[in-house]
């Protein structure tokens, strides 16, 4: 139990460390500045303001739309497509002639709907003798991501539509969109939730590197710890600051009025995220030699883990496949957002958790008992892996 | 208390040990002087439990290296040769936290810390961080720190090196305090420093051994004679003969009013004295030091 010891000091000490308060504090006033940007899109959405970004191409090609609500058919961008109001019937006549290379329909009470929180269904009839017709449903693609926060684009197969009247080679593309507004205000605050997680890199950096920078370390493997008292220490010292700043974060999201169900689970997931995250960054610490080195590793390494994160829960909107709750992002949002979570998926995301966090402190401790790693000459990465496995191929051997 | 058997330990192509042996009795201060690169820190370090040699074994009170590195580690008190310290913390907390760390038992820790901040004269910058002292006032906390735990062991690695003649003999005063009831390492590469404080000094150069003994014993190796230098007021031709007739004068020298003499025993610098009578108008002499058995050592050697 003497790591008990590292963290109680590490983390006293920096708690009182003016140069982390100060840290602390601007990282919670950009939290703030996010908050109120992501307020404004927010209501520029309501407003039917958003901002479609295409390359010009004025007038490429012709579109005939039927959306009574101008919900879309306003959006749609006016510098690639010619638009047609059209009623359906109008519209297959133009089809047939090649006046036209599709016709979209959004039904008429489609405000409405969004904003009573209801799925809008919208079909896309493409001309598919049209070349341009992958422009054209390209623009009416980023123009429901525009208003579903790019995120939820589940176009379904192409069906025959059942009309009969349909001209010939005419197919049918239908979009099933969920409210977009509400996903993006779930996505954005399970970001946001985590985002305390990243920005807390350069205090494991500094209790691990700093040592070896400073030459302080050497006094510090000296003392009657063993590497895993010194790394599992000083991560936990690490993983009580984020804690802390989670808490404080969640208590700023629910006084803004983002509504945030069972807050303890929540909590109790971020923080728990927070352990292998730590311990990644612990494994990059232990290897580096300096500040620009970790520094480096950490840039890579947290492009990766918010892959991780976030490229799980995306799948889920799109999907809500069962595998995508393996991102213990995505299990924040539905657990905020209300839903009912099976057993088995909260267990896979826990053992997401507990194998990443088995792997990347074991590694960590493995590299800090190298003396060839902390006082050089040291190894490249290349010979550690193969150390590592052999070590690893040895103790099964022993078994 | 410490015994040092077959060590051996590379750096990629550097050898810094090369099958080193050593033996430091109980209660023992043992000197290891060597040039830069000998292979000092690298040896301590491994005594230390830091490093993991390629070959060999050493046994701290009973307990090897390989078996027990945390019993070991908890025995010992160490000053590396850049002893730095954290920087933000205030001296009492500093030997505080490595109290704790040491697993000293929390009621002694007060009272052990006012002890040693007594003892290395700290006790009115006891509440004042490190970043405010001085080389010197750092290497007296630094050697407060390694003394926390009441360690058997207590090592030092270049304890006063680049210090100031007084801070200096400051440190070697208190661990010529330390002597007795401890078993103490220093290594150094000032002569003088093993010559006054060591019971027996090794010399190491390329991670070996080259020669180990008291500093008397190394010093009577050498041949270096002691030096006579005369002043004399009307130097006369005679002189010459009458001192060199002595058994003791290996060689004179005579340049003006200064006679150089070599002698190979102190006995008869009194009869010297009395040949020249009241004609002489200083006397000084220089006797060999550890610093000419090292240089002498590591010439034979071929080391230099
Ligand atoms: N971590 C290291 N990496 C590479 N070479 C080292 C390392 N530590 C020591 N050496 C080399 O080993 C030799 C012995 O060094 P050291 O034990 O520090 O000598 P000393 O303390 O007597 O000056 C030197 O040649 C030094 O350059
Ligand atoms: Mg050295």
């Amino acid at each position: 139990m003497n790591f008990i010891t590292i963290t109680r000091w590490e983390f006293k000490n920096t708690i009182q460390s003016r140069k982390f308060l100060l840290i602390f504090f601007l990282q919670i006033s950009v939290l703030f500045l996010m908050l109120m940007v992501f307020n404004s899109f927010a209501q520029n959405m309501e407003n039917n303001e958003a901002l479609s970004i295409t390359p010009s191409l004025s007038g490429f090609a012709t579109l005939d739309v039927n959306d009574q609500g101008a919900l879309f058919s306003k959006r749609l961008n006016s510098e690639v497509l010619n638009i047609e109001n059209s009623t359906y019937q109008q519209a297959w006549n133009r089809l047939a002639r090649g006046l036209t290379t599709g016709f979209y329909s959004v039904p008429p009470e489609s405000v409405e709907l969004v904003q009573n929180g209801d799925q809008v269904e919208t079909v896309l009839y493409l001309d598919y003798r049209d070349p341009k017709r992958s422009v054209v449903q390209e623009e009416v693609n980023s123009t429901t991501r525009a208003l579903s926060s790019a995120l939820t684009t589940s176009y379904l197969e192409s069906s025959r539509p059942q009309n009969a009247t349909k001209p010939p080679g005419v197919t049918q593309t239908t979009s099933g969109e969920s409210v977009p507004l509400q996903i993006i205000r779930k996505v954005m605050l399970a970001v946001l939730l985590f985002l305390p997680l990243f920005l807390f890199g350069n205090l494991i950096i500094d209790s691990l590197v700093g040592e070896k920078e400073r030459k302080t370390g050497e006094i510090l493997v000296a003392m009657p710890l063993t590497s895993a008292d010194i790394i599992i220490g000083k991560s936990l010292a690490v993983v009580m600051i984020m804690a802390l700043q989670v808490g404080m974060w969640m208590l700023i999201l629910l006084a803004a009025g983002f509504s945030l169900k069972n807050p303890g689970f929540v909590y109790l997931m971020v923080v728990l995220t927070a352990i292998p995250l730590v311990g990644l960054t612990t494994i990059i610490a232990a290897y580096s030699k300096n500040y620009k080195e970790a520094g480096i590793g950490l840039t890579f390494a947290y492009v990766i883990i918010s892959g991780i994160l976030i490229i799980p829960l995306l799948g889920y909107i799109s999907r809500q496949s069962f595998g995508a709750n393996v991102s213990p992002m995505t299990l924040v949002m539905r657990i905020f957002s209300g839903e009912i979570i099976a057993p088995a998926e909260i267990l896979l995301s826990l053992s997401f958790i507990v194998v990443f966090s088995l792997l990347s402190y074991g590694i960590s401790v493995a590299l800090f008992r190298r003396d060839d790693v902390v006082f050089g000459p040291r190894p490249g990465i290349l010979r550690i892996i193969l150390d590592l496995m052999g070590l690893k191929r040895h103790k099964n051997r022993s078994k | 208390m410490i015994n040092i058997d077959g060590l051996s330990k590379s750096f990629g192509s550097i050898k810094a040990l090369d099958n080193l042996n050593l033996n430091v009795k109980k209660g023992e201060l043992l000197g290891i002087i060597g040039p830069n690169g000998a292979g000092k820190t690298t040896a301590i370090r491994i005594i230390c439990c830091i490093l993991k040699p390629d070959h060999g074994d050493v046994m701290v009170d009973g307990y090897s290296i390989h078996k027990d590195p945390l019993k070991i580690k908890s025995i010992i008190g160490y000053l590396p040769e850049e002893p730095n310290l954290y920087e933000r913390f205030k001296a009492r907390d500093l030997l505080k936290y490595f109290s704790e760390l040491y697993g000293v038992p929390r009621a002694d820790i007060n009272p052990r810390i006012d002890e040693l901040l007594e003892l290395v004269g700290m006790t009115h910058r006891a509440e004042d961080r490190i970043n405010t002292f001085s080389k010197g006032l750092r290497q007296r906390i630094g050697i407060a720190r390694a003394l926390v735990h009441d360690p058997k062991v207590i090592i030092f690695d270049e304890p006063t090196m680049g210090l100031d003649p007084a801070t200096s003999q400051t440190i070697r005063h208190f661990i010529d305090q330390l002597k007795g009831d401890k078993t103490i390492i220093l290594c150094t590469h000032y002569m003088d420093e093993a010559d006054q404080l060591c019971d027996r000094v090794a010399i190491l150069n390329h991670g070996r051994i080259r020669d180990m003994g008291t500093p008397h014993d190394l010093k009577s190796k050498v041949h270096a004679d002691i030096i006579l230098t005369l002043r004399v007021k009307n130097p006369l031709p005679s002189d010459q003969e009458a001192i060199s007739g002595l058994t003791s004068v290996e060689a004179i020298e005579i340049g003006g009013d200064k006679y150089i003499i070599s002698l190979n025993s102190r006995k008869e610098i009194s009869k010297i004295i009395d040949v020249l009578g009241s004609r002489v108008l200083a006397v000084n002499t220089k006797e060999p030091k550890l610093e000419d058995v090292f240089i002498s050592t590591l010439e034979n050697r071929g080391m230099r």
